[in-house]
């Protein structure tokens, strides 16, 4: 069953701008997961496609749902080794110990199956000269068809008004259907307070006006927000009015409201060092395993009006991914931070 | 299954292993699954409908009350497949209406309570349960757990309220965690076990 809701918050990467700085990861961690069992929890993550991601290999963990007929499909529920991340490291003998020149800062225990977020950092595929990678930034979807909240026996999970996917965790049971059934596998479990966690979109910055954290702090201006129901918003014309932005692995038939600029790619190079115009280095058959046959279309717009531009024109959409003002960005919610006041519970 | 009153006792009687368990006669109980068909959500239901599950066949029971509180001490076989991720676990049932069902742990209309251990869980949970699965904590009235694993057994001392024994029966739930078995998952009572005052 779908729940719908009376609005739609959605976000839109593009990919094009992302550096893979990390500071919409970090933006995010220092805000939400520093508690008490969320050391490796990463609710935003930034990793390099093509790459196993995090959780490792999580695009062959199933979940999801039929796009026809709604039905669910099983999942695989990542396990904490899969995520990996949460490490010791070994500050003290790396600054007092003594060790200078020695001893180097790593994570402590064992080395065997290390994984973590962005573990796979800057790998990519293809051989030189034509190798290839591009950031992929991921967050919880906020999905307009949640199965996570259709798994959930405990109805800790909900669908709200704005369009975000929010827990109870007081409801919530540590039974990790959820986990499962999510797709995109971006659905932490806390083993120490035997809930699940994921992205609340920074719903208290949301109800007062301010954009979640991962779309102020990005320096790159690379994270648009918004309603996607306001025809007028940056969102919406990039995603419905220009269809320059998709939805990543769509056909997982949760109708994701985060969507991605997919990436233009540099040309490859001849055996001569000559650059072959006519073949991109990224794979156009590995972007359409990402964002489906609709990418090679939204390529060709964004193609289109960057030549339009070079050749003296005006380009809206162009203007609206460079956002020449960085708050273009936040849509709405365009308040500062700063002014707001910390609430009596602290 | 009898319920013998033992005043004084309490702290030993919520150690699994204390001797103040050894007059006291147990019961066998038959534990089944709840239907893959009864499961509360259809991703539970696609996802257990060709898996096993419910995996522990029996578990033996006993039950001692010291005037104000019941404790429940609970018995079964540990499948030491590891696992990481799920907890083994057992639970207490009572029933919260006259016509609740311990074999499909409660129903909307007619919920049971729950007492619930989950192994490497420090706190107990009181739960109220509306179907396989369809749990919310409750304020919790002072129920506590304490299990041992020996000899590849289980025993778990689950106590809490002697009221909540005023319905005169209880049921009980054991969770392999191994199988991953967790919320409607888990093999429960197949009919209600009648207390009576020793």
């Amino acid at each position: 069953m779908t729940e719908t809701a009376a609005h739609q918050i959605a976000w839109v990467y593009d990919l094009n701008k992302c550096i893979g700085c990390q500071t919409c990861s970090v933006a995010c961690k220092v805000l939400w997961t520093r508690d008490e069992g969320e050391k490796h929890e990463w609710w935003c993550s930034v990793n390099t496609q093509p790459g196993l991601g995090t959780p490792k290999g999580w695009e062959t963990m199933g979940g999801g749902a039929d796009p026809e007929t709604g039905a669910p499909k099983v999942g695989h529920q990542p396990t904490r080794e899969e995520f990996g991340g949460g490490f010791d490291f070994n500050y003290y003998e790396v600054f007092y110990g003594g060790t200078a020149g020695k001893a180097h800062l790593e994570p402590q225990g064992s080395r065997e199956n290390r994984w973590a977020m962005n573990w796979d950092e800057d790998q990519g595929a293809g051989e030189w000269p034509n190798s290839y990678y591009f950031y992929l930034p991921r967050m919880c979807n906020h999905c307009t068809n949640p199965v996570c909240v259709q798994a959930c026996a405990t109805g800790a999970l909900s669908k709200r008004e704005d369009g975000l996917v929010l827990r109870d965790e007081d409801a919530c049971l540590g039974d990790r259907f959820c986990m499962e059934a999510c797709p995109y596998k971006k659905i932490y479990f806390n083993y120490e307070r035997h809930v699940a966690q994921q992205c609340i979109g920074c719903f208290p910055r949301i109800e007062a006006g301010v954009a979640p954290a991962c779309v102020r702090q990005c320096p790159g201006r690379a994270v648009f927000v918004g309603w996607l129901e306001d025809e007028t918003s940056a969102v919406s014309r990039l995603v419905n009015e220009w269809k320059v932005a998709l939805p990543l692995h769509g056909e997982a038939g949760t109708k994701p409201n985060v969507y991605y600029v997919p990436p233009l790619s540099p040309y490859r190079l001849k055996e001569d060092m000559s650059i072959d115009y006519e073949q991109p280095r990224i794979p156009p058959e590995y972007l359409e395993s990402l964002f489906g046959p609709e990418v090679h279309g939204a390529l060709a717009t964004v193609k289109g009006e960057m030549e339009k531009v070079r050749e003296g024109g005006s380009s809206e959409l162009m203007k609206t991914l460079i956002a020449y003002k960085w708050q273009e960005l936040l849509g709405p919610f365009t308040r500062d931070p700063v002014e707001l006041t910390p609430s009596a519970a602290g | 299954m009898k319920v013998s009153t033992m005043k004084g006792g309490a702290a030993d009687l919520a150690s699994p292993g204390s001797a103040a368990w050894n007059s006291v006669v147990g019961e066998s109980v038959s534990l089944g699954a709840i239907p893959a068909a009864a499961q509360p959500t259809a991703y539970i239901r696609e996802a257990w409908a060709k898996r096993a599950y419910a995996s522990t066949s029996s578990a033996k029971v006993a039950a001692v009350s010291d005037g104000d509180r019941l404790y429940v001490r609970i018995e079964w076989p540990d499948d030491a497949k590891a696992n990481g991720e799920f907890p083994d676990g057992a639970g207490v049932v009572f029933p919260g209406a006259a016509n609740s069902a311990v074999e499909t742990l409660g129903s909307a209309s007619a919920p049971v309570g729950l007492w619930c251990w989950q192994a490497g869980r420090d706190e107990a949970l009181d739960i109220e349960s509306r179907g396989p699965g369809v749990f919310r904590r409750q304020a919790g009235d002072g129920v506590k757990a304490a299990a041992a694993l020996a000899g590849g057994k289980w025993t778990v001392v689950l106590s809490g309220p002697a009221a909540a024994a005023k319905g005169g029966k209880l049921g009980v739930v054991v969770w392999n965690g191994s199988n991953e078995e967790r919320a409607g998952l888990g093999a429960v009572s197949k009919s209600w076990l009648g207390l009576e005052q020793a």
